[in-house]
């Protein structure tokens, strides 16, 4: 049916340099984890108890969760909406989102005080906690990703492992539902991930502060999601050594427009509604790094991908993912992190190294996941000339 | 110019929807009618520090680093932390007693036990709740050290056990739960030699208050902290100086969990949204589906 | 038969002169302990502390100058004082929690003096009933904290505290810190202490710092543990030593 040619293993050589630099941050988060786990929060840790939430909140949980939406979206176009050329990149996208959110809940694990007790809101259930519905989804998320997965694995090595490829037959005929569900599981959590801070209106600064936080977090994970496409596309293809993808990342690129269109229009429209704008130019740390947000983050890419000529050059198409990518990054640590101002704090936040190398080592845990699978598994479609056109 | 009007104009839409997920009527108060409460009169208090040793006494908590008999600490601006569910503060606001000597005004810190806790409403397992007695209960054994509590916590009272490794837990004051369970006094109002903190129902405790005001304007500023800040909350403060001037963190008059709650009901209840999402998708899907069908049909046969 | 009564008084008299003797060692011991002498003034004060009055549910709404009138013309003063002196120690403040202090011995004679025999500095209000005395004990009215059906009115040790530390704030006399009127209620080391039968010197010296580890730190501190040199200021002592703790001093622990 579709002329681009069927996934499969990429075969590339494994340990390139690249690959061994990945394995020493791995090493050195896996240090810093012992650190945390055997000296606690408060020796590993530069939080307080103004600031009880830092850098593994704010970039492995709420960033991970924002820049694995390129798993729901792609799957929403591809398989709801029937537009079937993009399903090339829906395998790289699930990958990316499943591995993601493996090291979200990772990333919850090693940041509350009592992992051991971590099953417990399966059976203690808050419904008013906003906290508690984000959990229960990524939670079944997580699972309907693996086995959205499964089949992909059952590709390879159903006839050897005979439950593997069971459980890929069975994932298969569920596989509408799965999709559906994965696709309403997202919408709810990454919503709720943004209504998080509505119950803080005097410590998250009024720049974000929103009643609209929800939808904006929905908004911005939406429209982040293609352009995650297109920014790990790029740095796949680049470093395995790929054929470029344009003919799909291009025409993908063009519901960017429309979807970070509405994102800027409902964050912009808000901040004037409000009168929040005031604010923009007072030079504080917040207002620098919300114009650097939505300036940089959103305005700039939005107006670049604007420009056929830029969704026509894989550069600057490359760019343009790369800035919405880095905007909402930076969002989401405005939110949790920068823009978290308690009004009785001594001092501001800075992580700690532990910190930042823990989130390193995850960062790094992901890609070099990833590499193995592409290279072990029919994921990435890699094409010769003759078949894409 | 065009982009300009356009994001104007897109802009108003945003405001419409903000309109729309403004705080729902719905949203209802869960506060107990008439709790157990504390009126704390800064005008009183002497700060001997008693109350922190009782509390500690009554709650088990570790002995500090520097004795509670140690009063240069009052100057010291702390803040409840893992080894103290309170603390008492001394300021300077600027009154000169007949010799010109500034006259100290002492703060007592501890949680303000929400009528609408938003620690309470955070909590993912619901181990902080807010009991009929009036106290903001903590369960440890629901606890999984999320720290949720503390970032919804309007004034920043739940700290907590960074050093330890494996169980730590939320501090914060507990109101003597246990205490009030068998009909007895909480440590702090129990200790207090000038009855600073006097303990009682809530509603007698804002009469009391009015009271106090009411027959002493030139002791008092016309404010009970802690009536309508947060939706108001159980223990209350009246002081001879404005609030902002003894570190009381300026806390809106709404509940806290309000806008989160209502929001989240609007969407959530009988789950009917990601029901008729769901419902939606799979419809659209499953039309996508059958024409692909019928298309790859009509393919094979030319 | 003599002999016999005899050989019995010996038997007696020897066993029981040791016994009588520490009888008697006992008897005279120079050194009264606070559980041997308590003085006669005293165990009354004790015993008219622990009287408890009936609750004054109604008192007389009057202002303070009005009541300082009542009490001049009704002429109540010094000479109504019965008792020079009286123990704080009621139960009503004893029952409610732990003692981190002793009484107050409150010396009523002295403060009435003080004050000119102003009465109404202190009996700031009467109970409506007639009968009653217009200067009844502090204890009539002011009893439980935070009764719900009086609410405005503080409980009896709230209500000591604030007359005793408002006046002397506001006449410049008189303590206002904890230690000033109460002496602390230091636990029994008798159950504390665990020597062994025979210690030496450097046994007690750990037993102290087993518990007050951060006072033996503060006097490693202190001049008394720092000091090094000549003696020669020391009040009596003619003898120039050149030395101290810190320099060579054999009791070191």
């Amino acid at each position: 049916m579709s002329h681009h040619a069927e996934p499969r293993p990429t075969e590339s050589r494994f340990w390139t340099p690249g690959v061994m630099v990945m394995v020493c941050f791995m090493l050195a988060g896996g240090v810093a984890l012992m650190a945390r786990f055997i000296g606690g929060l408060g020796y590993a840790t530069n939080l307080t108890d103004a600031y009880p939430w830092g850098l593994w909140i704010g970039i492995d949980v709420a960033t991970g969760v924002a820049l694995a939406a390129g798993g729901f979206s792609t799957a929403a176009l591809a398989h709801i909406f029937g537009g079937h050329r993009y399903e090339a990149v829906t395998r790289p996208a699930l990958l990316t989102a499943a591995l993601g959110y493996t090291f979200v809940a990772i990333g919850i694990f090693v940041d509350i005080g009592r992992p051991w007790a971590i099953w417990k809101p399966m059976f203690f259930h808050n419904y008013t906690s906003v906290l508690f519905e984000v959990a229960m989804c990524v939670m079944t998320y997580l699972t309907v990703l693996w086995l959205e997965f499964v089949p992909i694995a059952a590709e390879r090595w159903g006839e050897k492992i005979r439950l593997l490829g069971f459980l890929g037959r069975i994932s298969t005929k569920v596989m509408s539902v799965l999709i559906v569900l994965g696709v309403v599981l997202s919408f709810m959590h990454q919503s709720g991930l943004g209504g998080l801070m509505l119950i803080a209106p005097t410590k998250l600064h009024p720049l974000w502060y929103t009643p609209l936080l929800p939808l904006l977090f929905l908004l911005s994970a939406i429209s982040v999601g293609y352009p995650m496409v297109i920014f790990e596309t790029g740095v796949a293809t680049k470093s395995l050594k790929l054929e470029s993808e344009m003919d799909i990342l291009g025409p993908l690129s063009r519901f960017t427009i429309l979807l970070l269109g509405i994102y800027m229009a409902v964050k912009l429209g808000d901040m004037f509604y409000r009168g929040t704008h005031v604010y923009l130019l007072d030079g504080t740390m917040q207002s620098n790094a919300f114009l650097l947000e939505v300036g940089l983050g959103v305005i700039l890419p939005w107006l670049l991908i604007l420009s056929p000529k830029t969704r026509r050059s894989r550069t600057r198409l490359f760019t343009a993912g790369a800035l919405i990518v880095g905007g909402i990054v930076l969002n989401r640590v405005n939110v949790f992190l920068i823009g978290f101002t308690p009004p009785l704090a001594d001092r501001p936040y800075f992580p700690s190294f532990a910190e930042v190398l823990v989130t390193a080592g995850f960062v790094a845990t992901i890609m070099f996941l990833y590499r193995v699978a592409v290279t072990y598994l029919p994921v990435l479609s890699a094409r010769s000339k003759e078949v894409s056109v | 110019m065009n982009m300009t009007r356009r994001v104007f104009l897109s802009g108003l839409g945003a405001s419409a929807l903000a309109g729309a997920a403004g705080p729902a009527q719905a949203w209802e108060s869960k506060a107990p009618d008439d709790p157990l409460g504390c009126l704390v009169d800064l005008a009183r208090c002497t700060g001997c520090r008693k109350c922190e040793q009782a509390c500690n006494n009554v709650n088990d908590l570790p002995e500090p680093d520097t004795l509670f008999t140690d009063l240069r600490l009052l100057d010291v601006k702390r803040r409840p932390d893992a080894g103290a569910y309170t603390v008492v503060n001394r300021y300077f606001p600027g009154k000169v007693d007949d010799e010109n000597q500034l006259i100290p005004v002492h703060v007592k810190v501890q949680c303000m036990h929400c009528q609408d806790p938003a620690c309470a409403s955070a909590c993912i397992t619901g181990a902080l709740s807010k009991k009929d007695n009036g106290t903001v209960h903590y369960d440890v054994s629901k606890c999984i050290g999320c720290r949720y509590c503390m970032v919804a916590c309007p004034f920043q009272i739940p700290a907590y056990e960074y050093h330890k490794t494996v169980t730590p837990k939320v501090m914060k004051c507990t109101f003597c739960f246990d205490r009030l369970e068998e009909g007895k006094k909480p440590g702090c109002a129990e200790i207090c030699p000038v009855e600073a903190i006097t303990f009682g129902k809530r509603s007698m405790l804002l009469e009391l208050a009015r009271r106090r005001i009411r027959n002493d304007p030139g002791r008092y500023v016309d404010h009970i902290y802690g009536e309508k800040e947060a939706g108001g909350t159980s223990w209350l403060y009246v002081s001879p100086v404005p609030f902002h001037q003894l570190g009381f963190i300026d806390v809106p008059d709404f509940p806290m969990p309000r806008l989160s709650e209502s929001i989240h009901k609007a969407v959530y209840s009988y789950l009917w949204a990601p029901v008729a999402l769901f419902g939606m998708l799979y419809g659209v899907k499953s039309y996508n589906d059958r024409r692909d069908q019928k298309q790859a049909g009509q393919g094979g046969a030319q | 038969m003599n002999r016999k009564f005899v050989m019995a008084g010996v038997v007696v008299l020897f066993l029981a002169l040791p016994s009588l003797a520490a009888i008697t060692a006992q008897h005279v011991d120079p050194i009264p302990t606070k559980e041997s002498f308590v003085p006669e003034d005293m165990i009354k004060a004790r015993e008219r502390a622990a009287i408890v009055p009936e609750l004054v549910t109604e008192v007389r709404e009057e202002s303070l100058y009005q009541r300082r009138k009542t009490l001049l013309e009704k002429g109540v003063g010094i000479q109504d004082v019965k008792h020079t002196f009286m123990l704080l120690d009621s139960p009503i403040i004893k029952a409610e929690h732990e003692d981190f202090y002793e009484p107050v011995r409150f010396m009523h004679g002295k403060h009435i003096s003080v004050v000119d025999g102003d009465c109404s500095k202190c009996h700031h209000l009467r109970p409506t009933d007639p009968e009653l005395s217009e200067t009844v004990a502090c204890s009539a009215c002011h009893q439980k904290a935070f009764d719900p059906e009086r609410p405005e009115r503080i409980g009896l040790k709230a209500a000591y505290h604030i007359q005793c530390m408002t006046c002397h704030e506001e006449m410049k006399k008189g303590p206002v810190d904890c230690l000033g009127c109460h002496s602390r209620n230091a636990p029994d080391h008798e159950e504390l202490v665990k020597l062994r039968p025979d210690p030496e010197p450097w046994d007690v010296t750990a037993e102290c710092l087993r518990c007050h580890e951060k006072q033996g730190e503060d006097m490693l501190r202190s001049a008394h543990w720092l000091w090094r040199g000549p003696s020669p200021y020391t009040v009596e002592r003619t003898k120039e030593v050149m030395s101290g703790k810190a320099t060579n001093a054999v009791n070191n622990f």
